[in-house]
């Protein structure tokens, strides 16, 4: 058989299909919470339905203003943004952005910030009570360093990421995924505690805290200080944060951090991720999902992989690289 | 979209226009709307796009002038004709010249606010909207007048026009001619633009701003592009910003602080 037969071959053949706790997903390419709004801004742009999950943006039961501008600054191969959780509350979120999603052949995860466990909770259940048919799972946003209340003083204390699942899980049998932040110095003990707990993912990571300064005036660029760092310039901290969970955890890990082609997502799969997010690329190309999805599907034919299982968690370390404590 | 360069030319010294082959933007593009330009090929630094109003289309084809400012308009001022450029638009919302109650459009311009200003110019030719623009710099040499008509000049040094500032120009006249029911439409540095809408609430005639903020995506997903928005408007809407990426980039002075 020739070169030319068996790439095309395989090219009819590459299955991208995945499965997270039971629920079957098209693709790994998913878009993050907060880079593609509810759908309808992108629409014009992207083929809604070929994305493998739409995470939402964060809701909360009320809606929130977020913070004073300036809210984004550009950095080396990346941004800072202190949106501050800028969201349309829950009642809007469900009388509008659900129906909306639901007409798109594609699954929905809604994801959830909240300032106590109780408000996690109420939002949780007035988002089941009202969900759409392609509303699969839930993801918590334990993560965000852009809110004063709530946000990263959740994220990173255990007792707490514990306390919010745990409360959480009797709630729903969907799938629940917790989003963690990088903003600690282990992440390990964190996935964990997901495990647990009861929840049936982790996705990894949030924006990582960050800073710019304006070296005329002497004054930071951001209004709240600091703010979260995204983009192409994380990706090493993702990764290895992923890496770390996949060490401490069995639980299915969504990868997310600086990806903007097929060989970023690759990384992630190879070190473990079972399905990665596309965030901070969806402001540059609307349809960057549907861009790595297809420049996957020729990655894993060139490499002549069928399916996601060939390369999901398929990292080498050698005995050497371990004993150095890697 | 990739859009092929097809002409580059010098405007002012610090000024150049970009021309885009671009058929779909053109053809749909309203006045006071903008494109957003990514201004690299390969790489990703720098990695966003970066916007820019839309001053002139023709046949097939769309032009914007570009300030060099910093990374990204550096980049794109080495664009060379035959290159592509890989352009998103049109974005925004238009101009509001065609609803409200006024007689005159008064087109107040400074640096690279003119941009936004020829398709304005042509939209009131062919409304038959009676208007004027004022147009101020610091010298003459500054002036990127070639698209615009009815010009009432005003510079620092006095090299063309009124020696003085475009606001006191526009206030004299609007105290000596007889404008009839004026309404201002601005683009221009943020100075300008506060002063201009003293100016307005003034002599009590509506007044519309046209923005510039960071962007991120220039879509409405980001929620980096915010404003905020007066106390009338927050009772009126219950926002407490809007995003100058939809909702503008200009915006009736009663609407916003900034
Ligand atoms: C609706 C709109 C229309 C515009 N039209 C024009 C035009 O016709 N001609 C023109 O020369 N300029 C225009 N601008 C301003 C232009 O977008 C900025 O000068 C440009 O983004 C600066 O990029 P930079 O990489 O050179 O500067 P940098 O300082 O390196 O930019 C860093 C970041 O800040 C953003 N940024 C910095 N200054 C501005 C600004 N004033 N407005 C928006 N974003 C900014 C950039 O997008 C980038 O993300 C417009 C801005 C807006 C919002
Ligand atoms: C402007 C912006 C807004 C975001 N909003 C949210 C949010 O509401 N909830 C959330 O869990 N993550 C939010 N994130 C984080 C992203 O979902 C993602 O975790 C992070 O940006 C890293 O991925 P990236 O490098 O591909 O952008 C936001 C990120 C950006 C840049
Ligand atoms: S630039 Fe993203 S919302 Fe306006």
């Amino acid at each position: 058989m020739s070169v030319n037969e068996k790439s095309s071959k395989s090219a009819t053949t590459v299955n991208l299909g995945i499965e997270i706790a039971g629920v079957r997903f098209a693709n790994p390419i998913f878009v993050a919470s907060g880079t593609f709004g509810y759908g309808s801004e992108a629409a014009r742009f992207c083929d809604i339905s070929g994305i493998g999950a739409i995470v939402t943006k964060s809701v909360s039961w009320n809606p929130r203003p977020g913070n004073f501008p300036r809210r984004i600054v550009e950095t080396p191969s990346g941004m800072l943004n202190s949106i501050g959780l800028a969201n349309v509350g829950v009642d809007a979120f469900v009388t509008e952005k659900l129906p909306y999603l639901a007409e798109f052949d594609t699954k929905i995860i809604a994801n959830i910030a909240a300032s106590s466990v109780g408000e996690y909770c109420s939002v949780l259940e007035k988002i089941e009570a009202n969900a759409t048919g392609n509303l699969v799972g839930y993801e918590i946003n334990v993560s965000c360093p852009n809110v004063k209340d709530g946000g990263l003083s959740f994220g990173t204390n255990v007792g707490m990421v514990e306390e919010v699942v745990r409360a959480l899980r009797p709630l729903t049998k969907k799938l629940l995924a917790i989003k963690l932040t990088p903003n600690v110095t282990s992440v390990a003990p964190f996935a964990q505690a997901c495990e647990d707990c009861g929840a049936d993912a982790i996705s990894l990571i949030n924006t990582v805290v960050g800073m710019s300064v304006d070296i005329r005036t002497k004054r930071p660029r951001l209004s709240t200080v600091t703010g979260g760092l995204s983009g192409p310039a994380i990706r090493p901290i993702a990764i290895a944060k992923v890496y770390e969970a996949r060490k401490a955890t069995k639980l299915p890990i969504i990868g997310i951090g600086g990806i903007a082609t097929a060989s970023d997502a690759m990384e992630f799969f190879i070190v473990g991720a079972s399905a990665v997010q596309i965030g901070t690329m969806n402001f540059v190309h609307p349809d960057a999902s549907i861009r790595v999805r297809d420049e996957l599907t020729q990655l894993l034919t060139s490499q002549g992989c069928s399916s996601m299982k060939d390369v999901i968690g398929t990292l080498e370390v050698s005995g050497e690289m371990r004993s150095l404590g890697w | 979209m990739l859009a092929p360069l097809v002409a580059k030319r010098t405007l002012t010294h610090d000024l150049f226009v970009l021309r885009l082959a671009a058929p779909t933007i053109a053809s749909s593009v309203q006045p006071g709307q903008f494109v957003n330009i990514l201004p690299r090929t390969g790489a990703i630094d720098p990695l966003l796009r970066r916007p820019f109003s839309v001053y002139q289309t023709g046949e097939g084809w769309i032009e914007v002038i570009i300030q060099i400012h910093g990374k990204g308009t550096e980049e794109l001022s080495k664009a060379l004709v035959g290159d592509s450029l890989d352009v998103i638009g049109p974005l925004g919302s238009p101009w509001k010249y065609n609803s409200g109650s006024f007689s005159t459009a008064i087109l107040l311009v400074g640096g690279v606010g003119v941009a936004s200003m020829p398709s304005l110019t042509q939209a009131c030719e062919s409304s038959n909207i009676p208007f004027e623009t004022y147009y101020g710099a610091r010298n003459e040499r500054l002036f990127a007048d070639e698209y615009l008509k009815r010009v009432h000049y005003a510079t620092d040094d006095g090299s063309k026009g009124y020696r003085g500032s475009v606001i006191d120009l526009l206030r004299s006249d609007l105290r000596s001619v007889a404008y009839a029911h004026p309404k201002l439409f601005v683009c221009g540095p943020t100075p300008m633009m506060r002063a201009a809408t003293t100016l307005a609430a003034e002599f009590d005639i509506p007044c519309e701003v046209s923005l510039e903020t960071e962007m991120a995506c220039g879509v409405g997903i980001c929620q980096g592009c915010p404003v905020q928005t007066t106390a009338a408007e927050l009772e009126k809407t219950g926002k407490k910003f809007h995003l100058v990426c939809t909702h503008g980039p200009s915006f009736e002075r009663e609407q916003i602080v900034f």
